[in-house]
């Protein structure tokens, strides 16, 4: 027995012990290490900015060196401008005074300078000089220590990239940032860069990259910031700069005393709706003193604009004068045209896609007074130009006569700017298909452009957006004067609707801190009902985003970021759409494919076939326009339904499926083939970057007809009742004179049965007032023309804002939300196009539109 | 941002506000302590043990338990005292007392050493006043009661599985944990507070941030 317990109770030696310190049997660890320093980064907003900027910048060398050249910038400037206002004799210069050289009678240049000794008493003496001289070094000091700092962060961006993202700095160019996206939240599992969850996802660091840009963007959206103004003489402008922008951004996200209390984390007062009307105050007298300070700085800043444009832009007026007359995205159009959650590079490369057609599109408005004078100034100053330099070529003393050489640089000017007045003769413009492509990149416009493409205010409006670069530099220059006026006059007032409009949209989410609500893109809460989400959208009114920018927001997102899981009731919205463009495409509801079936076809034509022109023509000689059009449309729509599928599944690296891929495109599209061949065929190293290049092209396709399908359906949906202005919604109701001039315009077309146009730079789709009501107009729309573009009677529903913030909603009754299809467009279709066809030796340009663009003829 | 912030509350007289201050600190060290480290070669090491004591408080019916490190005690002690002595003796008043977690990172040389925080405890401390004995009583329970709640709050976000700072490697270690105490090895950790709900920050930090905003891109 006793033996038996023995055998029982043992002393378990080996695998236990009690471990005093310094016995052998410890329980060992292995430290993790940080062998990647990469985990727990304090701040991820700037860290992630840092991230998606270093690729922009062209790697840590460039970016070294276009820093270090700025800084050297800098101290030119304000050491040429010394030196050119103190030591030069220009006595000398002029030849006013004569040099007593003993040797030669050449004037040298050095000869015109002041002795040194001379000239640094004169600054010494020069109070004013030595003040301008003190404010510049201390801004250079500060500008050296950030630079020196900036260095320092880039260095270890650097090393992220290399270390963590194992991109070489070699390959860099070649990475989208849809691939670095993917690899960051990659590295977030292994490293938890961010510890508040275990995974991260795009829209996470989406937040956190653009948490201040979506703020500006839907404030712009809402019209809170004072950039419109009605300056006499002027009429509707927008006045919206960079020193503007910059003073925003100070007063609301990281002055001191601003909103925010750290870059995440909006301040809790204001969170609260209790002591909204003292915060307000307090917002006010902020925004007063800081226009203050930009009112005593303005000297400094205007000297700074003035010196730093006529550096910088005084060789290029000089080189080509004609860059002045070209055009660029305004500061408020990249605002306006911005999409919730867009990067930097997205949206630009999204606008220079645009580019031409807008260029295309603001020449079409070249008056033609200013073309005959601008004709008749080219040939007087020409004539003087070819004699100048005929007398030069014959005899170079005439350059030394004085005023000469200026006067040919003068005419040279003179001719170029003239010529940017005169239209190119064998161009023909279409405005409406133009806006129409243009939309397809830019994304976003009033309702009241579409069709009233050809009006002078349509235009006006859109040169808004798409300035002339000569405009942009000027209001840079007036920056500095206009700025602490705008603050103070027109900011200061709104200081209440600011405080409502932080604390109602501002929403904490956990792992990115406080962003924006419509930065969410939540239908349900900011969904507009005139914009696809009618029955999903609980907003009011005033949490309605305008223009479908929540809507349009959603979409591009979602695809360009196919690896994004959106919440449920999103992910439907997504899938519904795309499920309706495509069944429409395909043609199963033949009227709608009219509407909107045909564009995707053309657009993807655009895009695969290369310029507009070329895929036209291509599709022109095809004839599959008028006889094969259904089976042209599912082309289109097959070719579309493979590039959504492949971009779901996000098959950006996969070699095997770019082969698939470009085969399906390049059956879909015949015009294609050979860019899908030499996609298919290139060697398999480059095949990954190849594909998803072309799978970002693809994308951006895809979201360029979205956004022309939601436009379309919007534009059908509200059936012409223009329930609010996005344009001219200010807090004065303005907006009215805009829609009844095109309620009341509509005389132009008297006879909607004959809707060809007389000349393609004519308007086709002159709207008409019809008293009708859009739900009886089954059959009144077949005769009607476009009564889909204007409501009865032009009915403007104008918003009022209550006190609270908040807008009250008033008479919506007469939309209809349900869409009634037009069953009687198919009749008219054919015979409309065979008309356009005989047109088509004069208008290449246009016939393709014409053809894609059936609906418009109808 | 980067940081997991939990917020607890409590409502106490002005005598128990030391002692609950303790039982809720005492109780997050607990379990953000570890024994201390015995690097060996080749990058391995051995952990000690860690000894816990049972405390009993004499204004509030609860005890709690603490890690029997007697420096770790007199640093919260200190800093709890200078919290009451900060409160101000016997009056209603509000404050707030945070134990902050951080991970140092090694910056170069124009740098100095970066903390980085990663999770705060911020405990809420309202004082009221009592008039009797027997309100005294009850509430004497009733705190008792409510903080052995927070006990179990506090236990079950810790028991979550979330970040933790990496075990470091010798070289490393005084970038996470505190090695200057001799028996125990707490995570780096700060204790602040203050008093009643000043709205924003103080003048130094608003400095701070002024100068790396301005610094920054």
């Amino acid at each position: 027995m006793a033996a038996h317990f023995d055998t029982e109770y043992q002393r378990l030696e080996a695998s236990y012990s009690d471990s005093p310190p310094g016995e052998e049997n410890l329980l060992v660890h292995v430290p993790d290490g940080n062998k990647l320093p990469w985990h727990h980064i304090e701040n991820l907003d700037l860290f992630f900015q840092r991230i998606s900027f270093y690729p922009s910048k062209n790697g840590f060398t460039c970016m070294l060196l276009g820093e270090v050249f700025e800084l050297v910038q800098l101290l030119f400037v304000v050491g040429f401008t010394v030196f050119l206002a103190n030591c030069v004799d220009y006595d000398i210069l002029f030849a006013n005074k004569f040099v007593n050289h003993t040797d030669s009678s050449k004037v040298t240049l050095p000869d015109a300078f002041l002795p040194v000794d001379v000239c640094s008493a004169s600054i010494r003496d020069n109070v004013a000089v030595m003040f301008v001289l003190m404010i510049s070094g201390v801004f250079w000091l500060h500008r050296l220590i950030k630079f020196i700092y900036n260095v320092c962060c880039y260095w270890e961006i650097r090393s992220f990239y290399t270390n963590a993202l194992k991109m070489s700095m070699a390959e860099l160019p070649y990475f989208t940032w849809q691939e670095v996206q993917a690899r960051i939240v990659e590295i977030q599992k292994e490293h938890q860069i961010c510890i508040h969850k275990k995974e991260l996802t795009e829209l996470d660091i989406y937040h956190r990259i653009l948490r201040f840009k979506n703020y500006m963007v839907a404030m712009v959206n809402k019209s809170l910031l004072p950039v419109h103004f009605r300056p006499p003489l002027l009429g509707e402008s927008v006045f919206y700069t960079r020193g503007l922008k910059y003073n925003f951004e100070l007063i609301f996200f990281w002055g001191p005393g601003s909103l925010f209390e750290s870059e995440w984390s909006l301040k809790p007062q204001y969170k609260r709706g209790g002591n909204r009307l003292e915060l307000a105050d307090k917002l006010a007298s902020r925004i007063l003193w800081i226009g203050i300070a930009n009112l005593l700085l303005c000297p400094v800043v205007l000297v700074w604009q003035i010196l730093y444009a006529f550096f910088s832009y005084t060789e290029v007026i000089k080189r080509e004068p004609g860059s002045l007359g070209a055009r660029c995205w305004s500061l408020y159009g990249r605002c306006y045209l911005r999409h919730f959650n867009e990067l930097d590079h997205e949206l630009m490369s999204r606008l220079s896609k645009g580019y031409k057609a807008s260029s295309r599109y603001m020449n079409c408005f070249l008056s033609p007074l200013l073309t005959v004078v601008a004709k008749n100034v080219a040939f007087f100053a020409g004539s003087l130009l070819a004699v100048l330099i005929a007398l030069t070529i014959y005899d170079e003393d005439v350059l030394a006569v004085e005023h000469v050489l200026s006067s040919i640089t003068l005419l040279g000017v003179c001719i170029t700017v003239c010529r940017s007045f005169i239209p190119d003769k064998h161009l023909v413009y279409c405005p409406e298909q133009l806006l129409r492509v243009i939309l397809a990149h830019i994304h976003y416009m009033p309702d009241h452009w579409q069709g009233n493409a050809h009006r002078y205010e349509t235009r006006d409006q859109f040169s808004q957006l798409f300035q002339y670069k000569a405009v942009f530099i000027l209001e840079e220059l007036i920056s500095p004067l206009v700025t602490p006026f705008i603050l103070i006059f027109s900011l200061r007032r709104k200081s209440l609707e600011i405080i409502d409009f932080f604390r109602n949209f501002t929403v904490e989410v956990v792992g990115v801190g406080d962003t924006c609500s419509f930065a969410q893109m939540d239908i349900r809460q900011h969904g507009h009902p005139a914009w696809m989400s009618e029955g999903k959208t609980e907003a009011s009114i005033y949490q309605q985003a305008e223009d479908g920018k929540t809507e349009l927001s959603l979409m591009h997102f979602a695809i360009t970021n196919p690896q994004w899981q959106p919440p449920t009731e999103t992910t439907h919205f997504i899938s519904q759409l795309k499920e309706r463009v495509q069944r429409e495409a395909t043609g199963d509801r033949h009227t709608l494919t009219s509407l909107s079936g045909s564009e995707p076809r053309s657009l993807i034509a655009n895009f695969l076939a290369g310029p507009p022109s070329l895929a036209s023509l291509h599709l022109g000689q095809n004839g599959s326009l008028t006889n094969h059009g259904p089976v042209g449309v599912s082309d289109g729509a097959s070719a579309l339904r493979s590039l959504s599928v492949s971009s779901m599944r996000g098959s950006c690296s996969s070699a095997h499926r770019s082969a698939g891929h470009a085969s399906s495109a390049s059956r879909a599209m015949p015009g294609s083939s050979t860019d899908a061949r030499t996609a298919s065929s290139g060697s398999s190293v480059w095949e990954g970057q190849l594909t998803s290049l072309v799978l970002s092209e693809y994308a951006s396709t895809e979201m360029s007809i979205h956004a022309l399908y939601i436009h379309e359906l919007h534009k059908q949906q509200s059936g012409g009742e223009l329930s609010r202005h996005t344009w001219h919604r200010q807090d004065s109701d303005d907006s009215s004179d805009s829609v009844t001039e095109e309620g009341g315009s509509g005389g132009g077309n008297p006879n909607p049965r004959n809707p060809i146009p007389r000349s393609h730079t004519f308007p086709i789709t002159t709207p008409i007032s019809s008293p009708v009501a859009p739900l009886q107009s089954n059959s009144q729309r077949r005769y009607g023309g476009n009564t889909d573009s204007v409501g009865p009677g032009g009915r403007v529903v104008r918003s009022a804002r209550v006190p609270m913030g908040g807008w009250t909603e008033e008479g919506r009754g007469g939309q209809h939300p349900e869409t009634v299809p037009e069953e009687g467009s198919e009749d008219d279709m054919p015979p409309n196009i065979h008309k356009v066809f005989t047109h088509t030796h004069t208008q290449i340009l246009c016939m393709g539109f014409h053809t894609l663009f059936p609906s418009l003829l109808r | 941002m980067n940081c997991r912030s939990e917020a607890l509350e409590v409502s106490v007289e002005g005598r128990q506000v030391d002692e609950a201050m303790l039982a809720l600190l005492h109780t997050i060290l607990l379990h953000r302590s570890t024994g201390k480290f015995h690097y060996k070669k080749e990058g391995t090491y051995s952990i000690g043990t860690v000894g816990t004591q049972d405390i009993d408080c004499d204004f509030i019916d609860f005890s709690f338990v603490r890690v029997s490190s007697d420096e770790l005690d007199r640093a919260i002690r200190k800093a709890v005292g200078e919290f009451k002595d900060a409160m101000g003796n016997g009056t209603d008043g509000m404050g707030q007392i945070s134990l902050e977690f951080y991970q140092k990172k090694k910056s170069r040389w124009p740098f100095s050493d970066e903390c980085i925080p990663w999770e705060v405890w911020s405990i809420k401390v309202n004082v009221v006043n009592l008039a009797n004995e027997q309100e005294r009583q009850i509430c004497r329970e009733k705190v008792g009661e409510k903080l052995g709640e927070k006990v179990i709050n506090i236990v079950e976000v810790i028991n979550r599985h979330e970040y933790l700072p990496k075990m470091p490697t010798q070289s490393e270690v005084d970038n996470v944990f505190d090695t200057s105490l001799k028996d125990v090895q707490p995570y780096l950790y700060k204790i602040n507070f203050q008093i009643t709900d000043t709205l924003g920050t103080s003048v130094s930090t608003t400095m701070r941030r002024l100068i790396k905003d301005t610094l920054a891109l």
